[in-house]
């Protein structure tokens, strides 16, 4: 890919640096100005010295973001306890070139890191609400001081939040892989200038990697190619308010899509994985307020039971008569005794990525037909949590994750059975 | 003695001389014939094989080409079938080159006319597999969108979907054999047009309430949403 002719100019008027903070936006211009600031605070007060970039790569907002994060800037360094603004931190804000979605983004970020050699970069998400200057830190001395090519987040979030991460990603990864990465798919990272590189070696950058899919790539690439990898503790993560017209189905298909493409991958680096390890935790710990998070539980319930009720001769293509009876069970319940057991959704997550493997019907549409028993679990996990703390949320997440390695047998005999 | 040579002997010799004409091209048509099934029935064997080997069963099972054939009585396995079809096209077309050896212009030209039509015939025969195929994966694709999309009417869509594209692909094909032409053109627009007339009138006129509230819903972005951040 070749940058634009703006962002080339750019980079010949840097020409070197030691640090980048990318950050990919699409129509954020109320949230991005504190982003930026949070960026710029956390290098000035931990950075001072090195000669930093802040890159917005942008998807062509129409709202005016390019102009605030051109604009946004910290007026009172020492309010932030600073003495004097870091002379050498330079902007970059610009339209990315390809496919429109957060993997180009990402793409130009790591295109321009590469460019100006640095030694760490960070990319952080544009909505957040949450950042501080500390969550600078936190994604870069890891790599400049602690020699990690790879730093995931780790947040506080509330129970109900992440729900993808929690009975999908982060279970099937840690199973996979081996390491216990919890927010495989967090959004907001830190790595080095040698795995930046690595991405770029990568020729996927026409598939769903460069749309939702990029998240879940770049920690399995990580992972799986044996970088370093730890994580860093950031505190809440609290974004701007979904778009009430994102469609799930979408977002639910485009990472399961790279999420099983990589399970293809990279088939000889987690077939011989048993078990998995604690991967090195940065940062202080603590608990946070959450906002609550208002659940429909009526009509996720609903909308499995639509699926059980229409899918059902699908997904008898791909799952065992116990599994699918065992759906039909949950679906003739009451609401208030609905419920999906674990060892139900490990094998339905197990038997999807042995059908999109097998191709045993058109991938779309496979992916796609998962979104209702995904709700369906949802709203089980929902009911079954419904009292929980968070730590005894983490313990009902951490039983599934050991069941998810326990059944990994399952995946393997049926994954080497090829029609 | 003259009389006798004209009616009898003259009209004899007239007749073997024509059957001494005609053995060598009956000869040919019995050589071509046996070709023909020969050939045929290499190519069937071959091509059933060639079919096992690229996993074209498996092939046909995921289209649910398989199933509908199965319902329709047809159990053997779609590679037998495919390569019985070759085999037969190929007897067809060594048939049609026996009997144009036979040199019978009765029949030479009910075979012109035959061929002539043969490959409108496959045409329409492609027309409409591919439409079923096509109707198949996009009904399908219905289905689960209108089920994602939390509709209760979703297999009814479904079935509408595949339906109106497997029609579609008939009324080409027929259009493509010549078969009525017009009347079938124009019985596809009345039907086609009258659904969606009778839906238009059942969602404007006894279902006004619910589309107004579901129009205000969709363009206020309102309703029951949770705030789930799944990612």
């Amino acid at each position: 890919m070749t940058l634009t002719k703006e962002i080339e100019n750019k980079i010949k008027e840097v020409k070197k640096a030691d640090i980048l903070v990318g950050i990919p936006s699409y129509n954020n211009a109320h949230t991005i100005g504190h982003v930026v600031r949070a960026v710029q605070a956390g290098l000035a007060k931990y950075f001072q010295g090195r000669k930093s970039v802040l890159v917005n790569s942008d998807g062509g907002s129409t709202d005016g973001t390019l102009e605030v994060v051109r604009s946004a800037t910290i007026d009172d360094f020492q309010s932030i306890m600073v003495s004097e603004s870091n002379q050498s931190f330079f902007k970059i804000a610009a339209p990315y070139p390809g496919v429109p979605g957060k993997g180009s983004a990402f793409r130009t970020i790591f295109e321009i890191a590469r460019a100006l050699d640095v030694k760490a970069c960070a990319v952080v998400d544009s909505d957040l609400r949450s950042i501080t200057p500390e969550w600078v830190e936190l994604l870069l001395k890891p790599v400049l001081d602690g020699g990690f090519d790879y730093v995931a987040p780790l947040y506080q979030r509330h129970k109900y939040d992440g729900t993808i991460t929690n009975s999908i990603v982060y279970p099937l990864t840690r199973a996979l892989y081996g390491k216990r990465v919890r927010q495989p798919i967090g959004g907001d990272f830190g790595f080095s200038n040698k795995l930046a590189r690595f991405y770029l070696t990568k020729d996927v950058w026409q598939t769903d990697v460069a749309r939702f899919g990029i998240d879940i790539w770049m920690t399995t690439t990580a992972i799986a190619n044996g970088f370093n990898i730890c994580q860093s503790f950031l505190g809440a993560k609290i974004h701007d308010p979904k778009d009430p017209g994102a469609d799930l189905s979408a977002m639910l298909f485009q990472v399961l899509s790279t999420t099983f493409d990589l399970v293809e991958t990279y088939s000889d680096a987690w077939s011989s994985v048993k078990g998995s390890e604690p991967v090195q935790t940065f940062g202080f710990v603590y608990d946070v307020g959450l906002e609550p998070v208002h659940v429909n539980l009526d009509r996720m319930i609903d909308q499995f039971r639509l699926g059980v009720k229409e899918l059902s001769h699908l997904w008898q293509a791909v799952l065992s008569r116990e599994a699918l009876k065992a759906l039909r069970k949950a679906s003739s319940n009451m609401n208030d005794e609905f419920r999906i057991p674990e060892e139900t959704w490990v094998e339905i997550v197990y038997s999807f990525a042995v059908a999109s493997h097998k191709n045993v019907i058109n991938r779309e549409h496979l992916l796609r037909s998962l979104t209702p028993l995904y709700l369906g679990r949802t709203a089980s996990f929902v009911i079954d949590t419904s009292e929980s703390s968070a730590p005894e949320v983490e313990e009902k997440i951490e039983v599934l994750c050991k069941l998810f390695e326990e059944k990994k047998s399952f995946l393997l005999q049926h994954w080497a059975n090829k029609p | 003695m003259r009389f006798l040579e004209r009616a009898v002997t003259d009209p004899l010799e007239r007749f073997l001389d024509k059957v001494l004409i005609f053995l060598p091209n009956l000869l040919s048509f019995i050589v071509i014939l046996l070709m023909g099934i020969v050939i045929a029935w290499i190519l069937k064997k071959i091509c059933a094989r060639l079919f096992r080997a690229i996993n074209l069963d498996k092939m046909f099972e995921r289209t649910g080409t398989s199933g509908v054939l199965a319902k329709g009585g047809i159990a053997d396995p779609s590679s037998v079938l495919l390569s019985r079809v070759i085999a037969w096209i190929t007897m067809l077309v060594f048939v049609i080159i026996a009997f144009r050896a036979l040199d019978a212009p009765a029949f030479a030209q009910f075979l012109d006319r035959f061929l002539l039509y043969i490959p409108q015939v496959l045409v329409a025969a492609f027309i409409v597999v591919i439409g079923y195929l096509m109707g198949v994966f996009f009904g399908r694709a219905a289905l689960i969108a209108s089920v994602n999309a939390g509709m209760r009417t979703a297999g009814l869509v479904g079935r509408f979907v595949k339906f109106t594209v497997f029609i579609l692909a008939c009324t080409m094909a027929l259009e493509q054999l010549g078969i009525g032409k017009d009347t079938v053109l124009v019985a596809f627009a009345i039907v086609f047009g009258g659904v969606v007339l009778a839906f238009a009138l059942a969602f404007g006129l006894g279902g006004s309430n619910a589309a107004k509230s579901f129009l205000e819903k969709r363009m206020k972005g309102e309703g029951d949403n949770d705030d789930i951040s799944h990612l």
